[in-house]
């Protein structure tokens, strides 16, 4: 042992050699560190924020689009997307394949959303219902996740397309209410910004969590009840007449409100394409030509001068009457008749000749009152106005024309509104979309006892040796008037196309409902307001009297239909 | 250096108080981070019953029953050791075949490395790091004389060691080779072999690993791994890109203990070799450098008990006691050098701070021996007796 111990030489140097080595290796990872710390961290940050912090978006709720009972007419509905972290999703090929077959997508499609490693938010399918989705998430397959969205629903689809309108992809509204109201209804996104753990679990808010603001709720003048019966009626019109397009609307008389608004043809608002043609709601940005349903606005005008009565006499023989150059024909002479056969036989010399008696300024002053001319303001988009010449470029042949609707365009609902002087006592009440909680002041146009002589007149319409025996409902009095008018083309009228309508009311003696149908060009034979929109208002205005129990003010017999064979009483187009 | 004032300092001391402290300090700080850095893993795994504290539990007995280990080492004089070195050496060679036999050893993420024994798995290598270290500081003492010469003194030490090589990269099991590597050719080193056989000898060693490297695509991957990691972050470069994020979050003073989100499943084997990134993150820069300094403590202390032994001329304790010096220095440089992206990735643990039952063991077991060579040293100087 001695011997060994002897020739053992361990050089210092060595030690210190490899001592130094060993503390030069802690040295280094010093630096290294301090590098890391302290220099090279907002990069390291800027990569760890990239990994796992979020910024979540808090889907806020658009609010929903009521009747004025309270139905739905628009809500919006809880789906789910579905999203994948590439990067972290684990799953064998039969999962995938499982995956692939719930979200109804192809198998290779899937595999190159997942394919990019680089990214950490891929959409694998959007909007699909939260039960879909519950099975997908059952799957189990780590990087997968969902994400609360809305979609918007219309229950009552193409019935109420045209009013409610839908929103775009990314929850604006395109048409319609949802257009309209889309401040309203809208909520505001919120936001937080959160690290997350590697299963997607929120760790910690990195600041303050932006809430959420709900939309408000909308109620709307509709009645849904209503809007489908009108739909359901206008439809068969239509359909029975082959014609291009109707619309039809329901107006509270005494408030203003419109109960339904249905239009022709319509689509389907939950899933809205090919919508050119269909999407307009007619009755208020389309103009037609209202033909002799502007009568009753002319005559109670002259009535309003106290130069006619209901019995004054006009003679409309021989049928036709000619200013300057042209001829205005009647195509049923009449005759000797009152002013009220004017209305009720819907004789066209007689209103030329009665409007002819009066100054341009005051008739022009008497459509304008009645809204003609003018928007009604009722809150729809592309809402318009129609056309009412200024009284000054008015030659005689135009006021003729104008006294029974031609050379003056309208929608229907303002001439729906205008029927609301006959219905109050001369009082023109404003439309209204929204439901109301106060009626609505009204305007006077023309007094009490005017307007009541025009209602009395618009009652002769209805029975026999009236234009629209038609139009009479079982229990009530009807009060109205039939309008059959040329279509203008280029070129002036088309001789075989036509509008009919039909504006009424009831019941006569207090009139409830207001109901103006219009049905463009009907071309399956029928073409007189009397016999294409008369009946659609019938059946709708008895249907809505009852689901509102208006009081009757008639007996049950009190249909009176014209004789077999009896010379049909035709309005003059 | 300043050993004298060490010395005057502990002089009436038996032991190295300062050595010991260093050691239940590295293990405190290990057994709190290794329970803040598994909580989220083990709570969401199912294997360990989704149990919070599974990892912290274990950890814990693990270092009780090292511990005892410990006293047990300290209790035995280094000459035990000297005289027992060859058997344990043969023991140990013995373990790393068993461990290779299918059926017998476990396989653990691709790498055959543990031995189930009823409750706890143990790891052959770790204990391999301490027997090569007590076998190669006496073969290395018996050889003194024939260090000059490559075929009596080299050669057959050479060839030992490319038999546990061997043995060991079967497993594969890159970073305990390294290390033991470091021990072995540090010892010999010091020991006083020909220059120019060690020069010769280091030249091969970085041969033979580039040619390991090149030979195995899965060091070759690791290494691809290692250069540039934010070239593939969410492939090969995900571990590490991930522990260099948790350095850049922590700052100078992390954000907090408990507060890591890389440790949110994020960053795999955060409890293990991975733990320092997790002290970075939430005890940042401060935490990293007190880390440093105990390990260098560790080291030069290592290396000053070496010196007092050659003085006492126990020449066998001073090359074991550098030994472990070493040992405990290469593997706290390795693991964290993977950790900040200096090293590829090898499967080393922090020593006395990672989770793993074997090597808290061992390391535990090493301190000890150093800790009774030092106790040795001051008995010698005292004139009593050993």
């Amino acid at each position: 042992m001695a011997v060994v111990q002897q020739a053992i030489k361990f050089p210092v140097w060595r030690r210190r050699l490899l001592l130094m080595m060993v503390l030069s290796g802690f040295a280094l990872l010093i630096c290294r560190a301090v590098y890391l710390q302290g220099l090279h961290r907002a990069f390291l940050q800027k990569e760890g924020d990239a990994r796992y912090t979020r910024e979540i978006v808090l889907t806020s709720h658009r609010g929903m689009i009521m009747d004025r009972n309270g139905e739905p007419l628009a809500i919006s509905t809880p789906v789910e997307s579905i999203w994948a972290s590439p990067p972290d999703v684990e799953a064998d090929k039969e999962q995938l394949v499982k995956l692939a077959a719930l979200l109804e997508i192809q198998s290779n499609e899937l595999s190159k959303k997942l394919v990019n490693q680089n990214r950490d938010f891929v959409y694998l399918k959007r909007r699909i219902p939260p039960q879909l989705a519950s099975h997908v998430m059952q799957l189990g397959i780590p990087g997968i996740f969902t994400q609360r969205e809305y979609r918007r629903y219309y229950p009552a689809g193409d019935v109420t397309a045209h009013l409610v309108g839908f929103t775009g992809s990314d929850e604006v509204g395109q048409e319609g209410f949802e257009l309209k109201y889309q401040d309203w209804l809208s909520g505001k996104n919120g936001s937080r910004h959160v690290i997350k753990d590697r299963q997607g679990h929120i760790v910690e808010d990195l600041e303050a969590v932006k809430v959420p603001q709900d939309g408000h709720d909308l109620v709307v003048s509709i009645d849904r009840k209503i809007q489908y019966l009108a739909y359901r009626e206008l439809a068969k019109a239509v359909e029975e007449n082959k014609a291009k397009a109707g619309s039809a609307i329901v107006l509270d008389a005494k408030t203003g409100e419109i109960l339904a608004m249905a239009n022709l043809p319509s689509y389907n608002p939950n899933n809205p394409e090919n919508i050119l043609g269909k999407s307009r709601n007619r009755a208020i940005v389309d103009t037609f030509e209202p033909g002799s349903t502007m009568k009753p606005m002319t005559i109670g005008a002259a009535i309003e001068t106290g130069n006619f009565t209901a019995d004054t006499k006009i003679q409309t023989a021989p049928g036709t009457m000619v200013i300057g150059t042209a001829t205005i024909h009647d195509s049923h002479p009449q005759g000797l008749i009152t002013v009220a056969q004017v209305i009720q036989k819907s004789s066209n010399v007689g209103a030329a000749k009665i409007a002819l008696t009066m100054k341009p300024q005051y008739l022009w002053g008497v459509y304008n009152q009645l809204g003609f001319g003018s928007p009604t303001h009722v809150g729809f988009p592309g809402e318009v106005g129609g056309k009412l010449r200024n009284y000054k470029t008015w030659r005689p042949i135009e006021q003729a024309t104008m006294a029974f609707g031609n050379g003056i365009s309208v929608t229907l609902l303002q001439l729906a509104r205008a029927y609301t002087v006959f219905a109050n006592e001369g009082e023109l009440r404003p439309v209204s979309l929204l439901k109301l909680k106060d009626p609505p002041v009204g305007q006077q146009v023309f007094t009490a006892q005017t307007a009541n002589t025009i209602k009395d007149m618009l009652e002769l319409v209805v029975q026999p040796g009236g234009t629209a025996p038609k139009a009479q409902v079982v229990g009530y009095r009807v009060a109205g008037k039939t309008g059959t008018a040329h279509k203008v083309g280029i070129g002036g009228y088309l001789e075989d196309k036509y509008v009919s309508s039909f504006v009424g009311m009831a019941p006569a003696t207090n009139p409830r409902i207001i109901i103006a149908v219009m049905i463009d060009e009907p071309s399956n034979g029928k073409y007189y307001g009397g016999e294409v929109a008369a009946p659609v208002f019938s059946t709708l205005m008895a249907g809505t009297l009852r689901m509102l129990s208006v009081p009757q003010d008639a007996p049950n017999n009190n249909v009176v239909l014209p004789p077999e064979g009896a010379p049909e009483v035709k309005e003059d187009t | 250096m300043y050993m004298m004032s060490g010395r005057a300092r502990f002089g009436t001391s038996t032991y190295d108080q300062g050595l010991l402290w260093v050691t239940l300090i590295l293990l405190g700080i290990g057994l709190v981070m290794v329970y803040s850095a598994s909580i989220a893993m083990a709570e969401a795994d199912r294997a360990t019953g989704h149990q919070s504290t599974y990892f912290l539990v274990r950890q814990a007995i693990y270092i009780v029953i090292s511990l005892m280990a410990g006293l047990v080492a300290f209790s035995i004089p280094t000459k035990m050791w000297q005289k027992v070195a060859p058997y344990l050496f043969l023991s140990g060679f013995a373990l790393l075949i068993v461990v290779l036999i299918p059926g017998i050893g476990r396989n653990i993420n691709g790498s055959q490395r543990w031995l189930s024994l009823f409750v706890i798995n143990l790891q052959p290598s770790e204990f391999m790091k301490l027997f090569s270290a007590i076998y190669v500081a006496d073969y290395t003492v018996r050889k003194a004389s024939v260090m000059d010469s490559f075929t009596r003194g080299f050669l057959p030490m050479l060839i030992v060691m490319l038999l546990v090589g061997g043995l060991l990269l079967r497993e594969p099991d890159f970073g305990a080779f390294a290390v033991i590597a470091s021990i072995s050719i540090s010892i010999l080193w010091l020991g006083g072999i020909n220059a120019r056989i060690f020069t010769a000898l280091l030249f091969m060693l970085v041969i033979g690993f580039i040619l390991l490297i090149w030979s195995s695509p899965y060091r070759l991957q690791r290494i691809i791994g290692f250069m540039d990691p934010w070239a593939d972050p969410f492939g090969k470069g995900y571990q590490l890109s991930h522990a260099l994020i948790a350095f850049g979050r922590g700052e100078w003073f992390g954000v907090g203990l408990g507060a890591s989100v890389e440790k949110l499943l994020y960053l795999p084997e955060a409890h293990t070799d991975f733990l320092l990134a997790v002290i970075a993150e939430e005890l940042g820069f401060m935490g990293v450098a007190v880390v440093v300094g105990l390990f260098v403590w560790l080291v030069v202390r290592a290396f000053g008990i070496g010196k007092e032994a050659i003085k006492n001329e126990c020449y066998f304790s001073s090359l074991l006691a550098q030994g472990i010096g070493v040992w405990m220095g290469v593997q706290g440089i390795i693991n964290m050098g993977v950790n900040m992206g200096l090293l590829p990735t090898k499967g080393l643990t922090l020593p006395l701070l990672s989770f793993g039952g074997s090597g808290v063991l061992a390391n535990c077991i090493a301190l000890a021996v150093l800790l009774r060579i030092d106790y040795e040293n001051r008995r010698i100087q005292k004139g009593l007796p050993t």
